[in-house]
């Protein structure tokens, strides 16, 4: 019984649905990598794998917070940046959000501006102030 | 972005600053040369959109932008684990990256929960 388990589970973990030969044209893109021993590329393709499931799950669950049926790049940059081991390397090669100019029209940004200058200078924001006492 | 160095990567640059530099076409090379050389940079999309599928709920959409980025992600982070391991093995002078070597890599970069159970699985067969 115990062995047809066994049996069972190496088919779940080592069936790969992406290909090990792109994984390692991949990984020699790097001059410094020469050879790399199967193990070393299972590895990394079947995390790869499981990090792209992550990532699709995570910006799935953003999209569904924002309840939208369309998983786009933005809900994948939000998903980056609420995981750390992730968004230190991967949130400065996300392409950039486009700029608020469609969602503000030129009278909210003048606006805006305006608003941020009206504080006088050296004047303390609010938040600094109580911040000594929390 | 550098037009210098686009085969030696270095993470303080990311994997799509490639893109926009290819050394090895010539101004006559045909079009579809570039793309190939592009697509040999990232996993097959056809892949990258059924996992990205397999995840989702089944009412759900993906952008095809989404999924480009999400190629590109996945790219990132083949080379950002693969650099990892590879500096290990070079300050080792050891020539072959291994199963420990990415182990370590992931590690290090916060992904151990892939890596462990992966080696100890393959450490039993």
């Amino acid at each position: 019984m115990a062995e047809q388990e066994e049996e069972q589970n190496p088919n779940a973990i080592a069936k790969l649905e992406i290909p090990t030969g792109r994984v390692k044209k991949i990984m020699k893109l790097d001059k410094d990598i020469s050879k790399v021993s199967s193990e070393a590329l299972f590895l990394i393709a079947s995390s790869t794998e499981l990090f792209l499931q992550f990532l699709a799950d995570k910006s799935a669950h953003v999209a569904m917070e924002k309840k939208k049926r369309t998983v786009r790049v933005e809900h994948l940059r939000a998903a980056v940046k609420r995981h750390r081991p992730t968004s230190d390397f991967l949130l400065d090669s996300l392409p950039v959000p486009p700029q608020p100019s469609t969602s503000n029209p030129p009278k909210e940004r003048a606006k805006m501006r305006l608003e941020k200058k009206s504080v006088p200078f050296a004047t303390r924001s609010i938040e600094a102030f109580f911040q000594k006492f929390t | 972005m550098s037009s210098s160095n686009n085969n030696n990567l270095n993470y303080s640059k990311p994997i799509f600053s490639l893109k926009m530099v290819d050394n090895y076409s010539s101004s006559e090379a045909s079009p579809s040369n570039d793309v190939a050389k592009e697509q040999e940079r990232l996993l097959p999309i056809a892949n990258v959109g059924r996992i990205m599928k397999q995840i989702l709920p089944s009412n759900a959409k993906i952008s095809k932008e989404a999924k480009e980025t999400m190629q590109e992600c996945v790219s990132e982070f083949i080379g950002f684990v693969t650099g990892e391991a590879s500096e290990k093995c070079r300050k080792e002078r050891r020539k072959t990256v291994n199963g420990d070597d990415v182990c370590w890599a992931m590690g290090t970069l916060g992904f151990d929960n892939y890596a462990g159970p992966l080696k100890r699985y393959l450490d039993r067969h």
